[in-house]
């Protein structure tokens, strides 16, 4: 058995674990922002796009047994293009974990460090990072198979609890903003579908290679459920505009939980759990960020990485002035980052490698 | 006249003050593997007997060591008399049976030892021209005294003068004869040892009231007997160069996994230890290192449990002078089992073990949480249980983690001194810790009533946990989330809780993920966290990839499903 390889289920759970995290910030309020009472027609027809595309970079990968993107990459453009996208997806990861960690922290503070420096809040993080870097690869990747079943639970626990809650008539107009803002303005929303990114490095780390379609189709699957049921709390629950511009839509749906007098406010305990996935999603993400960083240059010890990237996720975290520019990244930038990287340019480095490699074989023939 | 001498007679002096030290110098260090007993380097045992007999006596230095016993005497064979002795250590073996099957047989005259024939045996005779040719077989002194003078059921022939010692010290009584370059190591073990007894600290209510001893081969009849199977092999193994502690390895060898079987055993092979006196030694000689303390092998003084994991392809190990078997490797759900679950039915286990499970939570968590909630978090407190909290800290002068320090150290110390303190005021030391100090502690407004609940039940929950080992793991780390909940609430506690949990998903015990079938998920099928009835057991747990997975038919009841 490898230690370092991947069941069909942890790659699952990794490539859920993003998008856990984004709905936790405000991925549900942004969704509705653009596209209103049709969020969830939009997820669907926004999920069937993307349930394409993975079926797309499946084929392309087919041809590729055994690489990731960073591989395929140097076959169609040698060793610079390697480095190339090598760097570009470091820089995607540590900016997306440096703008989520940066949110979820300023989230946490407003709601219970008021009085503490967002420093001190981020750090507990970074340590928790850096600390579990010194594991083995998969061991964040464990950790993960526990806590995403959990905190996916605590979502279902969420829709359940503030089912009284809930005015379905908000669904109406069922096309909210007209068809184009649904169906042409709202392909948007698919950057909701960030976990995919992880894709693209799957294939040599799965444990068993040939389930790479099953868990590319069933992590979107699931995703778009998942994605679903949260916009559906925030929906329900909150009038348009209203009072979902609070810190966290799912935090704020949280706090109309109640069963009796006793349990009233059981909103912390969602925090805990959600602070543990953001926990588990920078421990994968600086594992994959000392994977790359390995391929491209070669090292064989990845341990003296492990501070300065725990260092770069910090100082990009707090680069930000305020809560403000932190959530306008996340909201305004990271969106058109995940898109031009994740799904464009991706997708055209396999699209031009297959093709490569397909008049290569044509030349040989 | 010296009159100072004189008044210095009458007064009381102090003796220079006793200052004992060993010198330590790099040189000593140094030399250690140079300074070794050169009777060490001999081997073999020789034909004369008075070679041997000085040799025996520098090795086990008789001067000094009383219980070392020498019989010199002269036997007979053939009605020709023999020197010889016989070398034992008192109190480790029976002396009637040294009495009535060595020395009477060898010593008083009989018919076997007074029994003249020829020496030499013909096997055939020829005769060609005149000359005679006579195949001779010699006269076996070894052989004859083994197969005619000596009436005893284990006699071992030894050539080498270690193999010999070896078993003089398990027990065994050594015979040297003269002109022989052998010696014989007969069994005649005779101490007195601790019979068969109950548990005392895996008590079960359902279920067989066995535990091992401290003998190693009674605990491996032990196992013999419940397993009642040829295929059961028990290796022996000697660790220790000194104390040449007997070890045996114990595997089913058509189910265990042979890789294990030859990690465990390459294992036991390689450890470069003067002394082994303990399984608890043991143990941690021979895990992979992790940075927590969780651990990797169980350990159970009950045979039924040992043989139960043997029989589901695990690898046992037992210490002689020990009386806790090792069962390896072990996952995070067997830290979770009792003995007691398997004679329940399968719902009352499954609630059981889930109980368990809350416990070890409590355990870990509990205070830690109580710190966070009243430091940060009090809005999930309900309001009158909030007012009741404060009104009973009000008067408490010290800051929560303080008052939660105090109490938790209090009854750690409880704890200890009701283990240390004679048996007969045990108890007594337990009450009066508990119920006094608590009481006490509470009217001096030291701590509040509060608190008194959350370390009893923290203090409760960690008893309910089977295995000591664990138990004892997850109340030294709640002291760790007790200080990351006071220095940030719920953040501090998810943060340590993440990386225990990646630590804990680190571990490999004997190759087997500790946290299997969970993460990595792995298809058990039927052994994972919840008990199946029994006739679903179908299989053997996958992670330990038994090499008979299939442990009972798809149809078990055929009385019912035919």
């Amino acid at each position: 058995m490898n230690h370092s390889r991947i069941g069909t289920l942890e790659a699952i759970c990794l490539i859920l674990s993003v998008i856990i995290i984004r709905t936790v910030l405000s991925l549900p309020k942004a969704i509705l922002a653009l596209t209103n009472s049709a969020s969830i027609i939009n997820l669907f027809y926004v999920g069937l796009l993307m349930l394409l595309l993975v079926y797309m970079i499946y084929r392309f990968f087919q041809k590729f047994p055994g690489m990731d993107i960073i591989d395929v990459s140097e076959v169609l453009g040698g060793n610079i293009l390697k480095k190339i996208v090598g760097f570009i997806f470091i820089f995607y990861f540590i900016v997306s974990s440096s703008i989520f960690l940066r949110n979820f922290c300023e989230c946490l503070r407003i709601v219970y460090y008021p009085s503490t420096s967002i420093l001190f809040v981020i750090l507990f993080f970074i340590i928790a990072l850096c600390a579990t870097n010194y594991l083995s690869f998969n061991a964040s990747l464990k950790a993960n198979l526990i806590i995403t079943p959990i905190a996916l639970g605590s979502i279902i626990f969420l829709f359940v609890a503030n089912f009284r809650h809930f005015s379905p008539q908000r669904i109406f107009p069922i096309l909210g903003n007209g068809i184009f803002e649904t169906f042409v303005t709202g392909l948007g929303n698919i950057s909701s579908f960030s976990g995919i990114v992880f894709l693209y490095f799957l294939p040599p780390l799965l444990k068993e290679p040939q389930k790479f379609k099953k868990v590319a189709i069933t992590s979107v699957v699931l995703s778009v459920i998942y994605l679903m049921i949260t916009v559906s709390i925030v929906l329900f629950i909150f009038p348009y505009f209203v009072k979902i511009d609070e810190v966290m839509p799912l935090y704020s749906a949280a706090t109309y939980i109640e069963f009796g007098s006793f349990f009233q406010r059981l909103e912390s305990v969602f925090l805990l759990i959600w602070m543990l996935v953001l926990a588990c999603y920078l421990g994968i993400i600086s594992k994959f960020v000392l994977l790359i960083f390995r391929k491209i240059t070669n090292v064989k010890d990845f341990k003296p990485t492990i501070y300065p990237v725990g260092l770069c996720i910090l100082a990009v975290s707090l680069f930000p002035k305020n809560y403000a520019m932190a959530k306008f990244y996340e909201t305004d930038i990271y969106p058109y980052l995940m898109i031009g990287i994740v799904c464009i340019m991706s997708f055209l480095i396999l699209l031009l490698a297959s093709f490569r490699r397909k008049r290569k074989v044509g030349d040989l023939d | 006249m010296d009159f100072k001498k004189i008044l210095d007679s009458f007064t009381w002096k102090p003796q220079e003050a006793y200052d004992f030290s060993i010198a330590q110098t790099e040189e000593n260090n140094h030399n250690q593997e140079e300074n070794v007993n050169p009777l060490e380097n001999r081997k073999k045992i020789v034909s004369h007997l008075d070679v041997n007999l000085e040799y025996i006596k520098t090795r086990f230095n008789t001067f000094l060591n009383s219980d070392i016993i020498l019989r010199e005497f002269t036997l007979l064979v053939h009605n020709k008399p023999y020197k010889a002795f016989l070398l034992f250590i008192d109190g480790m073996v029976d002396s009637n049976l040294i009495n009535d099957f060595i020395l009477k047989p060898l010593m008083l005259r009989n018919s076997t030892n007074t029994f003249q024939t020829q020496k030499e045996k013909n096997i055939s005779q020829t005769i060609t021209n005149n000359v005679s040719l006579r195949k001779v077989k010699k006269f076996d002194l070894a052989q004859y005294i083994s197969s005619r003078l000596l009436p005893q059921n284990s006699i071992t022939e030894e050539k080498e003068m270690d193999a010999i010692i070896s078993g003089v010290n398990a027990g065994n009584c050594a015979l040297f004869i003269d002109t022989l370059e052998i010696a014989f190591d007969i069994e005649v073990k005779g101490f007195k040892q601790r019979s068969v007894d109950s548990p005392n600290n895996e008590i079960i209510i359902k279920g067989p009231q066995e535990a091992f001893v401290e003998n190693i081969r009674t605990n491996t009849s032990l196992l013999r007997r419940i397993t009642n199977n040829e295929q059961l092999i028990i290796e022996n193994i000697e660790i220790g160069k000194v104390t040449k502690t007997k070890c045996a390895l114990c595997y089913m060898e058509n189910i265990t996994n042979s890789d294990l079987v030859a990690e465990v055993k390459y294992r036991l092979n390689n450890l470069e230890i003067d002394s082994l006196l303990s399984s608890g030694q043991l143990e941690q000689l021979i895990i992979d290192d992790n940075q927590i303390g969780v651990p990797e092998i169980l350990s159970t003084e009950r045979p039924d449990k040992t043989a139960k994991h043997l029989l589901q392809g695990r690898v046992v190990v037992l210490v002689n002078g020990s009386p806790y078997s090792l069962i390896m490797p072990a996952t995070f759900i067997d830290f979770m089992s009792s003995p007691e679950d398997t004679n329940l039915k399968p719902y009352f286990a499954n609630f059981l073990r889930t109980l368990r499970f809350l416990a070890s939570i409590i355990t870990l968590l509990l205070p830690g949480f109580y710190v966070a909630v009243t430091s940060f978090h009090q809005e999930i407190l309900p309001t009158e249980l909030l007012y009741s909290i404060l009104s009973a800290r009000e008067t408490v002068p010290f800051p929560v983690i303080f008052e939660i320090f105090i109490m938790e150290v209090s009854f750690e110390l409880i704890r200890e001194a009701g283990l240390r303190v004679p048996s007969p005021i045990g108890p007594t030391i337990g009450i009066v810790g508990a119920l006094v100090l608590g009481q006490a502690a509470v009217s001096a407004n030291i701590v509040s009533p509060i608190l008194i609940i959350i370390i009893a039940l923290t203090g409760i929950a960690s008893f309910a946990i089977p295995d000591f080992s664990f138990g004892f793991h997850l109340r030294f780390f709640r002291f760790g989330f007790v200080l990351l909940g006071y220095i940030a609430g719920f953040l501090g506690i998810s943060i340590g809780l993440f990386v225990y949990l990646s630590i804990l998903c680190n571990i490999r015990s004997f190759g087997v993920p500790f946290m299997a079938p969970f993460a990595p998920a792995i298809n058990s099928k039927g052994n994972g966290y919840f008990i199946p009835p029994i006739w679903k057991q179908e299989y053997r747990a996958t992670y330990v990839a038994p090499k008979k997975e299939k442990a009972q038919d798809h149809i078990s009841m055929k009385w019912k499903y035919k």
